[in-house]
């Protein structure tokens, strides 16, 4: 009985297995082989041959392959880092907004906030390169209202990435904000009417019920909006291609420029190993942190 | 005559028959390029004049950006769905080559360019000594200078030299006005290396020489102190210099409405001055580029494009692509006696590059702003043309950046621009 349920359980589970061992684990392991590999993109894989750990002592080296590739990793930890470090309080503090049952045009606030995040990204491009424009942009002319002179955004290594992420944040925070409300609404209302009998005050519910119950959904936003920032190339591809000095060269946009206009296939297929690699490590440490407080 | 006999004849028929049927069959070609609307649609009037005399040849064109152009060209080419045709800048061709993307052009078309086009440019579209396109425009570099700015500051002629440039970029900046003197570029390769080229030959020196780097030269380390002391006098603002995807953006809106007083540019962006200026145009002049301390004359660089046929395309795909571009760069398809393709290019501002074409534009050529150009050309040297030259381009690009934010000292750009060099061009060459 027990081995025919576990063949017919094989059976069905077999289907979806090959789908992903074909279409996401043999790219994977195909990108592995050919980090360790000399080959250009425009040529057959019969064409590759191994070179060891070549690839990745040149892309950690100290010329120009390297450090591309050393600022290209450090700008993609920064712009992540940002990234979620701004969209998760903004999204809970937008969540609590919009959830409030006693204030009027909640489910408008809702639409609009999620309607950024359906804008096509070219769309976006558009409108905020045109936002930043130095001369002629709209922020600039806004800060020169309250006596605030101009900034280069896009314009300056200081502050290009910033003014990417911010563009980011616009567009993402609606979605983190609906996770947010979907989490909220988990929270049962009868533990705010019995802390509210206690004697705590707003923020203390906010810390001691809202914040720990809304763990398991701050950390599922974590790891998305990790995910996405880590994936960030359009933005970076349509308004700066990565300048000025390589301010805005994040890794996807470095491993694009690599592996298919320079038509370097090993050295771009190790750039992509270490990608996945930061990936993994971020969001297992992630995971290993929140457990290590529900253990607590 | 036995049913047998006149079975095999009928054969030999068909057979004798069959190439011919075969050229009669429909053929699609594609053309991709990374021009503006309005000039694709020239060049889909030049297609359709063509099926007039095949109508079994369909052309149809595509456009991209021009910062996606090279990804689009080596994702697709890689197949026989790609673009059958592709214009190409000149920097990208050996690579294409080697990595068999593009086929060598059939002998009769390789003549025909071997004869009508100057012998610098053929060169430039050759890999090997095999000919892989067929050559069109030719750009080259020269000083733009707003002449109403210049009267505002009571200058009355272009800088020559190299101390009357750093003097005229000084006099026109004014920084309360949101003015800079000279306008860098930034954020696209070849907007950034060009112009530091221009002034480096225009110095005496070279980016390379015998396939090598040269960085290290006397004038190369002058050049770079020439982009430092712009930025130090503070005639030359970097947040003013960005360019988008499309090679336009800030440093281009600031020429046009009169934040900056000269840079340096190609030909090409004719056609964008004129729809960012209007009228205003008429205030654009053109001058050599300034002549360095170490420097004999004015020199400038140039580059060529050149139209390409997909190897991975089928055999008469590519042979009606060859036909199709040979008709296009030919001397009888255009007006008066000119190629239609530089009916095409002369409406951007762009200078044709096959002899015959020079000789019946000359009328246009002689316009005040293209005139300076083309009397630079004659003294103009082809950008190099390595194996890894665009990445070499990239990596020069990043450090001139750097250089231009004030990163790293002249001295420290010069060093670590000829050690990338000579690491990219060394690998490349393997």
């Amino acid at each position: 009985m027990t081995n025919g349920y576990r063949a017919s359980a094989g059976i069905m589970l077999a289907p979806a297995v090959s789908l992903i061992g074909v279409f996401i684990l043999l790219p994977m392991l195909l990108t592995v082989w050919l980090s360790f590999n000399d080959w250009s993109t425009q040529t057959p894989f019969s064409e590759a041959h191994f070179v060891g750990l070549a690839n990745f002592h040149d892309i950690f080296g100290p010329t120009s392959v390297g450090r591309d590739f050393k600022g290209a990793l450090v700008n993609t930890a920064i712009y992540t880092a940002l990234s979620v470090a701004i969209i998760l309080p903004l999204s809970v503090l937008f969540g609590l907004l919009v959830h409030q049952r006693d204030v009027g045009g909640g489910t408008l606030l809702r639409t609009v906030l999620f309607s950024t995040y359906m804008v096509p990204m070219i769309a976006v491009a558009l409108v905020w390169s045109k936002l930043y424009s130095p001369s002629e942009g709209p922020f600039n002319q806004m800060l020169g209202l309250v006596g605030v002179g101009p900034q280069p955004w896009l314009s300056s290594p200081r502050s290009a990435l910033i003014s990417i992420v911010l563009l980011n944040v616009w567009q993402q925070v609606g979605y983190f904000t609906v996770l947010a409300i979907a989490g909220l609404t988990q929270i049962p209302g009868s533990l705010y009417e019995a802390a509210t009998l206690d004697g705590a005050n707003r923020t203390e519910q906010f810390r001691y019920i809202t914040l720990p119950l809304l763990r398991r959904t701050l950390l599922f936003s974590a790891v998305i909006a990790i995910i996405n920032a880590v994936q960030v190339f359009e933005p970076v591809a349509l308004i700066t291609q990565g300048g000025p000095v390589g301010s805005t060269n994040v890794l996807t946009y470095h491993i694009r420029r690599v592996g298919i206009e320079r038509a370097q296939g090993g050295l771009g297929s190790a750039m992509a190993v270490m990608l996945m690699l930061s990936l993994i490590v971020a969001v297992c440490a992630l995971f290993a942190i929140m457990n290590r407080k529900d253990d607590e | 005559m036995s049913l047998a006999w006149t079975s095999k004849l009928a054969l030999a028929a068909g057979l004798a028959l069959l190439p011919g049927s075969a050229w009669a069959e429909a053929v699609n070609i594609s053309y991709l390029t990374h021009w503006s609307p309005e000039t694709v649609a020239l060049l889909e009037n030049a297609a359709k004049e063509y099926s007039k005399t095949h109508p079994d040849v369909t052309v149809t064109v595509r456009a991209v950006p021009f910062g996606d152009l090279l990804t689009t060209l080596r994702s697709q080419s890689g197949g026989s769905d790609g673009a059958t045709i592709g214009g190409i800048y000149d920097l990208w061709l050996p690579e294409l080559a080697r990595d068999k993307l593009v086929a060598p052009a059939p002998e009769v078309v390789a003549a025909e360019v071997k004869g009508a086009w100057p012998a610098g440019v053929v060169s430039a579209a050759s890999v090997g000594g095999a000919l892989y396109g067929i050559p069109n425009e030719i750009d080259v570099y020269a000083l733009n200078y707003n002449k109403d700015l210049f009267k505002q500051a009571g200058i009355e002629a272009a800088p020559g030299t190299w101390d009357e440039f750093r003097e005229t970029a000084k006099k026109l900046t004014k920084k309360d006005a949101g003015q800079q003197g000279f306008g860098m570029i930034n954020s696209w390769a070849a907007g950034v290396v060009h112009p530091f080229a221009s002034l480096l030959v225009s110095n005496g020196g070279e980016l390379v020489g015998d396939g090598k780097p040269v960085l290290d030269s006397k004038q190369a380390g002058e050049t770079f102190e020439l982009y430092e002391g712009l930025i130090k006098d503070g005639s030359s603002e970097p947040s003013m210099a960005t360019a988008d995807a499309n090679t336009t953006g800030p440093f281009l809106d600031n020429f046009v409405s009169g934040k900056t007083g000269m840079i340096i540019m190609a030909n090409w962006w004719e056609s964008a001055l004129k729809t960012g200026m209007g009228d205003k145009f008429a205030n654009i002049a053109t001058a050599p580029i300034p002549v360095g301390p170490s420097g004999d004359k004015p020199h400038s660089i140039s580059y060529s494009w050149m139209t390409v046929v997909n190897a991975k395309a089928g055999e008469a795909e590519q042979k009606a692509a060859w036909d199709f571009l040979a008709w296009l760069n030919g001397a009888k398809s255009g007006q008066n006696g000119a190629s239609a393709m530089s009916d095409i290019l002369m409406s951007m501002g762009i200078l044709p590059s096959r002899s015959s074409d020079i000789e019946a534009h000359k009328g246009k050529l002689g316009s005040e702003f293209l005139a300076g150009y083309v009397s630079v050309l004659s003294d103009a040297r082809p950008f190099p043309v390595v194996p890894g030259g665009q990445e070499f381009s990239e990596s020069l690009q990043q450090t001139l950046e750097a250089l231009q934010y004030g990163q790293i000292s002249a001295q420290e750009a010069q060093a670590k621009a000829q050690a990338d060099a000579i690491s990219i061009l060394e690998r490349a060459a393997k």
